[in-house]
């Protein structure tokens, strides 16, 4: 494997890889094939490219019939065309008899819909897909993690949520790194001051800002939380256990995303003070990726800010 | 099976459709009517089945996009042996595996989920997509509703189908002219039928929807169209064989009383 660069190239590399090794997966494209350069799937595996045009709610159709006869459909197109636009479908034909389609979302977040603006930049993808049951929601960190997250999750029963990115992510993790599917991971642990939670295309910057902390004495666990759905509830408990207070961190909409459902963990099972940043209750703009996650109250001073509160607070 | 016989079978399943709505106190009578004979011509005379075999992969394909209607095809899947007839008095209760709205997982014998209108022409063809991919020789068939087509996304697969060439995929329109809130033509406006269809690409053929003879034919020819998919608007009566019910909307969803179910089943050749 060669490294992937981006998080469109690890789906569309670990495509190509599942398609090579087993016979039912097929590509259902929105005339999007080419967002993720799929062109070598194409050429490859040209009868099992389902080109339907600019229908997502009629994919997502498509897919609950192929799938319900004996295919894997994996759909791909930009986050929001499948979370809203084709909702309904994803519920009723495909969460609702629990078929195995895979969904994937382009543009997740500001950073992954950056200049393109509102319309192409989705901050509520997870949150609108964490009410349907039997869904499994995935957000990797980077294209290599991406490619992991494929493999790892081509056998789960059931629909699939991956979220992907423009193609301008930073790599987090070496190439081959195991996607942790299912569980929370500790990236660093330097002690129980307090937790930072987060995922996706921002983990770099949650690494970054423990680092300042354990600069100014703040000891930081990093954990990422990847699999949103279903939650690792028992090992964010233990997290949460040890350093009573956390500050989540995620390019998404504070309500319904990462924030929330540790705000529910918290809620039910274990106290403590809790600080999300994301996008408070506000859409996005048109700029570059890193100076929008800056602009929305996601830049590493504002990680430390909100870290420091948060133990404070704790102190109280 | 002869017409006359298939003609009984359809008129045993809206026997059934009247007792399931009699005693469950609920469901979608009329709209059950007036697809009876497409259902009874699909399930007892075309579709290549095996009750003892629900899943069988070969299976030809049924979606009935106009999900309302199930009451009649839970009647043809008990009647086929799929389940026990008697459990079709356990519709819409708790713990029956008849739901309001079809739902594959639960009901043998059902290949599609649905009820939320607009979205059975996509899932037929992706099942069809899928007979091509898989080197399968099934064919798939759905019902819409006229009402329905007032949904974009049977547009979005009408336009999808013809471009696959999918002529494995059949599919019924049933043109009752009538919907919830009142005739197609006051509520919705969806005629000309026909050259919308023609003009996405499809065979069309129109036919009497109650007239099991049309019925096999216009499937037989839609069987030798090899690079099209196939519409086949059916002129309809919404329930069709009750006099009280035919021209009365209410029927869209409604009760019997005692009194009318005697007279439905008495209308529809059955003793009560």
């Amino acid at each position: 494997m060669s490294t992937v660069d981006s998080t469109r190239i690890g789906f569309r590399d670990a495509l190509l890889k599942l398609a090579s090794e087993r016979e039912d997966v097929v590509f259902v494209s929105t005339d999007s094939l080419k967002v993720v350069k799929g062109e070598p799937f194409l050429e490859q595996f040209p009868d099992r490219v389902v080109e339907l045009g600019i229908s997502e709610q009629n994919g997502v159709g498509v897919c609950s019939g192929l799938a319900s006869s004996g295919l894997l459909p994996y759909i791909c197109t930009y986050a929001g065309f499948l979370t809203m636009r084709a909702c309904e479908q994803m519920r009723t034909f495909v969460s609702y008899p629990n078929l195995k389609v895979r969904f994937v979302g382009a543009n997740g977040g500001l950073h992954g819909g950056n200049r393109e603006g509102v319309s192409h930049q989705f901050i509520e993808d997870v949150g609108i897909l964490r009410g349907m049951p039997n869904f499994t929601i995935l957000c990797p960190a980077d294209g290599g993690q991406v490619y992991e997250a494929m493999l790892a999750s081509a056998d789960i029963d059931g629909p699939v949520y991956i979220r992907i990115g423009s193609g301008r992510e930073d790599k987090v993790f070496p190439d081959g790194t195991p996607f942790p599917l299912g569980k929370i991971r500790m990236l660093s642990d330097e002690g129980d001051d307090v937790a930072l939670l987060a995922h996706g295309f921002v983990l770099g910057r949650v690494i970054e800002a423990a680092k300042r902390l354990k600069a100014e004495g703040i000891k930081a666990k990093v954990v990422e939380v990847a699999t949103i759905k279903p939650l690792d509830k028992q090992g964010l408990i233990e997290v949460l256990h040890s350093t009573g207070c956390a500050v989540t961190v995620e390019d998404h909409t504070i309500i319904n995303g990462l924030g929330s459902a540790v705000a529910e963990v918290i809620a039910e099972n274990v106290p403590a003070h809790l600080i999300r940043l994301g996008l408070q209750d506000v859409y996005g703009e048109s700029g570059f990726p890193e100076e929008l996650l800056d602009a929305y109250g996601m830049r590493i001073e504002d990680i430390v800010a909100a870290a420091k509160t948060a133990v404070a607070h704790k102190k109280q | 099976m002869d017409i006359q016989a298939l003609e009984e079978i359809s008129l045993s399943l809206r026997r059934d459709v009247v007792e399931m709505v009699y005693r469950t106190k609920d469901g979608h009578p009329s709209p059950s009517f007036s697809v009876a004979d497409i259902i009874t011509s699909l399930y007892f005379e075309v579709m290549r089945l095996d009750p003892s075999n629900p899943d069988w992969e070969d299976r030809d394909r049924f979606v009935l996009s106009k999900g309302h209607s199930c009451p009649v095809l839970y009647a043809a899947l008990a009647k086929k042996g799929f389940f026990p007839r008697e459990e079709l008095f356990s519709l819409r209760y708790l713990n029956s595996h008849l739901q309001g709205h079809p739902y594959a997982p639960k009901t043998k014998g059902l290949d599609a989920t649905t009820g939320s209108l607009g979205n059975g022409v996509s899932i037929g063809l992706g099942m069809a997509l899928a007979a091509r991919i898989r080197k399968k020789a099934y064919q798939v068939y759905a019902i819409t509703g006229d009402g329905e087509l007032g949904e974009g996304m049977i547009w979005e697969a009408a336009m999808a189908a013809s471009h696959h060439k999918a002529s494995n995929l059949t599919v019924f329109i049933d043109n009752n002219n009538y919907q919830s809130g009142g005739t197609v033509g006051e509520i919705s406006g969806p005629y000309p039928i026909e050259d919308k269809w023609k003009a996405f690409g499809w065979h069309v053929q129109t036919i009497d929807g109650h007239d099991i003879a049309q019925i096999l034919k216009a499937v037989k020819n839609a069987h030798q169209v090899e690079d099209k998919p196939s519409a086949i608007v059916c002129k309809t009566i919404k329930g069709n064989g009750v006099s009280f019910m035919i021209g009365e909307n209410s029927w869209h969803k409604r009760v019997y009383t005692e009194e009318e179910y005697k007279q439905a089943i008495k209308e529809l050749g059955g003793a009560v």
